[in-house]
């Protein structure tokens, strides 16, 4: 159990609303070791990005939230952890990356200032003149040409794919050891997306950087995760090495997520039953069940 | 900032208010080297040149005390322009908070803080602002009061939609993950953004306020006498309409000229500021 540095075990979350309790996550269990890329993969409104929000302590606080489950991070219950102590670890331990980089940064304030928040974020008493080099030396380790003149600009000054790396040098300014990327760049086009997410693993393999990376790009996930989690209407339904699951895939849900890849070689757009029953079927695990 | 006065510039009707308000402000503030018969802000009297149309050097005329109409319309910028400004001073800082509170805090705080706002909207203005003064003394510090309860509800309004919509914004999502306080994500991530519509709008109302004010001690409410105020100015002066005109028609025209040029400024304003959005 150590071992992992994320572990989540029959995680289950529902909404209360005036017509009852809604359910959303049918108890899923998944971890990350240290240093590993782990991609949760699945439709719109499958349960990724609340997955992610769960594990921040985001949901914890709404009070229609009805979460079950635990969800330990190095080895520490989160929910027997004090308030404090959990807020501590965001945004210093925990970080997150998201859809729309340019919306993510305040458009008031230059990136600079913004830079400056979060290392005082990790480090207190950081002085104003090393906050500011660190976050020239973090900006050229994304391969920013020019970081000061970044660093005075204001977010819609720069293009999206600019902002995209200002984004993953704040995630990763203050050293943490999950990174929850949700859907990172897919407000992007293509080759800026390929780019950012080739920066993006550099930078993770080097500094050792578990990530939780959700998409529902398929294309993407196979060249950036080690494992993957499959995950259909709050249940996961496949998991297992990255290569093993894309050469045999063995969920008629995982299938059918495949073959709804548009090829670039053509043949239309494909068919896809909507509803099938063998989605539903239990999980597949490839490294329990070989 | 040097866009925004070449902006301001470009359209003559901005330019125009620019024009008016500095017009005012400027008299305002140096009414007492501008002003004639600076003394006669106060309680002079001088029977030998009473109800005099207009003529050198007194180019207003004077009053039915034979004090300078155009020395006393200066001193009565000088009032509402405080006023207006006082009003502002508090009514802002009171709707702009409980208006983020309600709109980033949602739940319970939304329901009572914008309920609460609602009953002080539903209350005809002048009729709150009346009941006050009434209840109270008639002076200017319960003017200031009186207005100030009937203003702040705007506010709270205006920065509740907008930090409703702000709200929704990646990069509060973003301050929460990284856990950011409440307080923080409220006055110093949501709040500049809503910046814009709260100088837009308090640039409008200067002139609104000082309309309210001049309506108030129209109806004999506000400012008391001696001192110099264009509300009761145009109320006295009506009774010798139309024979004293001087009287009612210079005070009238100085209180259009100030809410004319507030208005036309927070109309330039908005359109600048809109424009960066």
């Amino acid at each position: 159990m150590s071992d992992y540095l994320l572990d989540i075990r029959d995680l289950k979350l529902a909404f209360k609303n005036y017509a009852g309790l809604v359910e959303v996550l049918h108890g899923i269990s998944l971890n990350i070791r240290r240093g590993e890329k782990v991609a949760l993969v699945g439709e719109s409104g499958s349960g990724k990005s609340v997955t992610a929000r769960i594990i921040l302590g985001l949901l914890q606080e709404l009070s229609s939230a009805r979460i079950s489950g635990s969800v330990h991070f190095e080895g520490q219950d989160l929910e027997a952890l004090a308030l404090r102590t959990r807020l501590a670890l965001r945004g210093t331990k925990i970080s997150m990356i998201f859809q729309d980089p340019t919306s993510s940064l305040n458009p008031v304030y230059t990136i600079g200032v913004q830079f400056n928040e979060v290392l005082k974020r990790g480090n207190p008493g950081i002085l104003e003149r090393d906050a500011g080099t660190r976050a020239v030396s973090l900006l050229q380790d994304v391969s920013i040409p020019e970081p000061e003149r970044v660093l005075a600009s204001y977010p819609f000054q720069l293009s999206g794919g600019m902002n995209q790396r200002v984004m993953i040098a704040m995630a990763l300014a203050n050293e943490p050891s999950l990174l929850i990327a949700d859907e990172p760049g897919t407000a992007l086009d293509v080759t800026v997306q390929a780019q950012t997410l080739h920066l993006m693993r550099d930078l993770v393999e080097r500094r050792g950087t578990s990530v939780l990376f959700i998409s529902h790009n398929l294309g993407v996930v196979r060249e950036f995760a080690d494992r993957v989690y499959v995950i259909y209407k709050g249940r996961l339904v496949e998991h297992g090495e990255t290569s093993e699951l894309f050469h045999r895939p063995r969920h008629p849900y995982t299938r059918a997520l495949m073959a709804a890849v548009p090829r670039i070689t053509g043949g239309g757009i494909p068919e896809i039953a909507e509803n099938s029953s063998g989605f539903t079927e239990p999980l597949i695990d490839h490294e329990v069940s070989p | 900032m040097r866009r925004t006065f070449s902006i301001l510039l470009s359209n003559p009707l901005s330019v125009i208010g620019l024009i008016l308000v500095g017009t005012v402000v400027f008299s305002a503030l140096f009414a007492d080297f501008i002003a004639p018969f600076p003394s006669h802000r106060g309680a002079v009297v001088d029977f030998s040149n009473f109800n005099q149309p207009p003529h050198w050097p007194n180019i207003f005329g004077t009053d039915l005390v034979g004090r300078d109409v155009f020395s006393r319309i200066l001193y009565a910028y000088r009032i509402s322009l405080m006023l207006g400004v006082v009003v502002l001073a508090i009514a802002v800082p009171i709707g702009v908070t409980v208006g983020l509170a309600a709109g980033y805090l949602g739940g319970w705080a939304d329901f009572i803080l914008m309920r609460l706002t609602d009953v002080f909207l539903s209350i005809p203005p002048l009729v709150l602002a009346m009941s006050v003064m009434g209840v109270l003394e008639p002076t200017l510090t319960n003017g200031m009061l009186a207005v100030t309860t009937m203003w702040w509800p705007w506010y709270a309004r205006l920065v509740y939609n907008v930090t409703r919509s702000e709200a929704q914004e990646g990069y509060v999502l973003a301050a929460e993950i990284i856990g950011a306080s409440r307080w923080h994500i409220m006055f110093r991530e949501i709040l500049p953004n809503c910046v814009p519509s709260i100088v837009t709008k308090m640039t409008l109302d200067l002139g609104f306020v000082i309309l309210i004010a001049s309506s108030l001690s129209f109806l004999g409410l506000g400012v008391q006498a001696p001192t110099p105020d264009l509300g009761s100015m145009v109320a006295e002066g009506g009774n010798y309409l139309p024979d004293s005109w001087w009287l009612t028609v210079f005070p009238s025209l100085a209180i259009l000229i100030a809410v004319f040029g507030f208005n036309l400024l927070g109309d330039a304003l908005r359109q600048i500021l809109g424009s960066d959005q």
